[in-house]
């Protein structure tokens, strides 16, 4: 993974933060001395080795549980379970 | 920063490989058709076949015409993009990707095609966004269990159209 990632977003679970087709920046860099805090918007990679963007909801030890900001139509963790802090690419740093 | 050097500074970053992010919603309806992608790229070969016929009679009309036909080219070509990334992305799993090896790149080209066709007023690129459209609805229905079956359109671009038995 490259400190600085550029990604097209697929969906609209993070509406209205995030838009269908936008273009945000993923970085490593903010995780490599400190941990993910709740409210941060991370990209991670799921079972099916897809990146997924979510917003961390709660955290407990290594385990971290995200939602999409449009809660009536997000598929997060209320369906998929806790995520691993092994599993987390980056925080989202920006839209482009 | 002004805007200019913000301009600056985001066309920085497009130098950075691009990559798909989910950001899913949770409605698995299961829909999904690729006749939408069919149609629409028919249409950006009709719309190539008319920008090439307009007549340079009256400045001022053909230059409505243009932009009208541009305009409806370039939504199509939307559509035809929409329409095959979620093919992509949400419905051709991992074992389809390996049980037709071509798919990836079929994909890859037709997209490809796809953005030079937007570029140009090439028939050729139009036909061959068509074209890759038609090879990834042939095999869409076979990941379906169906016998998919090209016939000849009845659309004035002419071009086929994939259906299923």
């Amino acid at each position: 993974m490259l400190l600085l990632s550029r990604f097209k977003i697929s969906g609209h679970s993070m509406e209205p933060r995030i838009r269908h087709g936008e273009f945000v920046l993923v970085s490593s860099l903010p995780y490599l001395f400190k941990n993910p805090k709740k409210g941060d918007i991370i990209a991670f990679k799921n079972k099916a080795k897809r990146v997924l963007i979510k917003r961390i909801s709660e955290i407990k030890g290594e385990n971290y549980f995200v939602l999409g900001d449009n809660r009536h139509d997000s598929l997060d963790s209320r369906k998929f379970g806790r995520i691993l802090h092994q599993e987390i690419i980056g925080k989202v740093v920006a839209k482009l | 920063m002004d805007r200019k050097t913000k301009m600056n500074f985001k066309n920085i970053f497009k130098l950075l490989p691009l990559r798909i992010a989910y950001a899913h919603c949770d409605i698995p309806c299961g829909i999904y058709d690729p006749h939408q992608a069919q149609l629409a790229a028919h249409t950006i070969v009709r719309m190539t076949q008319l920008l090439g016929e307009i007549k340079k009679e009256d400045q001022v009309k053909m230059q409505h015409d243009i932009s009208r036909i541009t305009q409806v080219k370039e939504k199509h070509a939307q559509i035809v993009e929409e329409e095959l990334e979620t093919l992509r992305n949400d419905y051709f799993k991992e074992e389809h990707f390996k049980q037709y090896s071509n798919l990836n790149k079929l994909f890859i080209t037709t997209l490809s095609a796809l953005s030079k066709a937007r570029q140009t007023i090439d028939i050729n690129i139009a036909k061959s966004v068509l074209t890759g459209t038609l090879e990834i609805s042939e095999i869409f229905f076979k990941t379906k269990g169906f016998t998919p079956k090209r016939q000849t359109s009845y659309y004035p671009d002419g071009g086929e159209i994939v259906v299923y038995t």
